[in-house]
């Protein structure tokens, strides 16, 4: 499977490792089985609860955005980086930026998008927006391990 | 989504994921692809957790495909297989050198094998069973039903488990339904399914996951059962059993809530990081609504 450029670990020397936990293409209907080995691979790699289950909510919400915003597709890399679990969701949609992020969470009664990538951002220790290699973004949201 | 009125049976049910030592759950199944689901979760999900994973899969399947099954889509599970950790097996080679099965001759062999994988440095054994094993060996029904019904000490004070996978296309419909009873869990048939019923203590309570695809029916289910607790006032929502909350559903809950007039005092049954993404999206807003943390098992 091909790696954007914007996925690849830069550089050399004292970058930390990588390790490749797992790569997958997902639409809706395998949300389910994403969640579970995203679950299985940072059980594996030592994410205890509760931050394990707020890695899993904060995947499957840019993942369910990809699927509602960008075509009902995208995919997932999942991989460990020194000691962060770095998950890279990739989409060929319209792309987008944070600003679409509300800085604030909207009441209960306010507008009804963006409190799903509000969370995402919230619960993970670092999330990032990026265009795509051709099109499309790149979200990346990493916690650490440690 | 079927919604239940809490019988005994469905009052034992959870999703795959919760499936803990000392857990001997059913399953039943009567499709060859979503059957995979149960196993694959069951048997990842284990060996994640340091256990060692025993599959007697169905007689007669290749162990080209069960492993192919398991390793999609990553092979996690092929490295666990080349030390040891996760074994592919059948009935008859485990009562082996014994002919016919016994259940004193299976518990046996299943109490040895527990020991031996925590001997060996894994946190525990856990099994997945599929019940053809049943017409394979020529044995009784009624004995394996025996077995099934009284094997409450092979789970006592064990890290093991195990799940028994039936058939409906093969097994009668009242050697299901008294299977069902005679197991202390019973497990959800696919992943990404969302069970509502009523406890026994008249909780609504919701069993496997609430994402974007099953939002429709938790919203629906909640809408009507906040309607009908109008005439007690209160209400209670138990989530300890559901093993996953999207935002979207729990916004949902939260604004179902709030709007709630009839209503004097809900409370939210659940783990830590379902009371926690509750928290952050504004339940604190709400005054009728308290939140009550149930320990989730690690």
């Amino acid at each position: 499977m091909l790696i954007p450029e914007s996925a690849r670990p830069q550089g050399a020397g004292d970058e930390p490792s990588v390790r490749y936990l797992l790569q997958r293409r997902f639409t809706a209907r395998l949300l389910p089985q994403v969640r579970l080995l995203v679950e299985e691979c940072a059980a594996r790699e030592g994410l205890a609860e509760p931050r394990r289950g707020e890695f899993v909510l904060a995947v499957d919400e840019v993942a369910g955005n990809a699927v509602e915003h960008a075509g009902g597709s995208g995919r997932l890399i999942l991989r460990r980086i020194g000691d962060e679990l770095e998950c890279l969701v990739i989409d060929s949609g319209p792309g987008f930026t944070e600003a679409v992020i509300p800085e604030l969470l909207p009441g209960l009664d306010g507008a009804p998008t963006g409190r799903g990538l509000w969370m995402a951002r919230l619960v993970a220790d670092r999330l990032t927006i990026a265009a795509g290699a051709a099109a499309g973004a790149v979200v990346t949201l990493a916690v650490r391990v440690h | 989504m079927r919604i239940s009125a809490g019988d005994s049976a469905s009052d034992r049910l959870i999703p795959v994921h919760r499936m803990r030592p000392g857990d001997h759950a059913f399953v039943s199944y009567d499709d060859d692809e979503i059957r995979w689901d149960v196993l694959t979760a069951f048997t990842r999900l284990g060996l994640a957790r340091g256990e060692r994973v025993i599959v007697f899969p169905r007689p007669g399947l290749s162990e080209e495909e069960v492993l192919a099954r398991l390793d999609f889509p990553n092979r996690t599970t092929a490295t666990a297989r080349i030390r040891g950790q996760l074994v592919l097996s059948s009935m008859r080679r485990l009562i082996s050198p014994d002919p016919a099965f016994t259940a004193d001759r299976q518990w046996s062999r299943l109490r040895e094998e527990t020991t031996q994988a925590v001997a060996e440095g894994y946190t525990g054994l856990r099994a997945f069973i599929d019940m053809h094993w049943v017409p394979d060996l020529g044995a009784d029904v009624h004995t394996m039903m025996h077995r099934e019904s009284n094997a409450h000490e092979l789970f006592k004070g064990r890290p093991y488990s195990e799940i028994c996978a039936y058939d409906r296309r093969w097994f009668a419909p009242e050697v299901l339904t008294a299977m069902a009873e005679a197991h202390p869990r019973n497990l959800l048939e696919q992943l990404g399914a969302l069970h509502t019923e009523r406890a026994p203590d008249g909780a609504l309570r919701f069993i496997g996951e609430a994402d974007a695809a099953t939002k429709q029916p938790f919203l629906t289910t909640l809408e009507l059962a906040l309607v009908q607790g109008a005439a007690a006032g209160r209400l209670v929502l138990d989530l300890s059993r559901l093993h996953f909350l999207s935002v979207g559903c729990a916004t949902g809950l939260l604004t179902l809530v709030q709007e709630a007039n009839g209503l004097s005092r809900v409370e939210v049954r659940g783990d830590l990081v379902q009371l926690r993404t509750l928290q952050r999206l504004g339940a604190a807003s709400i005054s009728r609504l308290t939140l009550s943390e149930v320990t989730r098992p690690c």
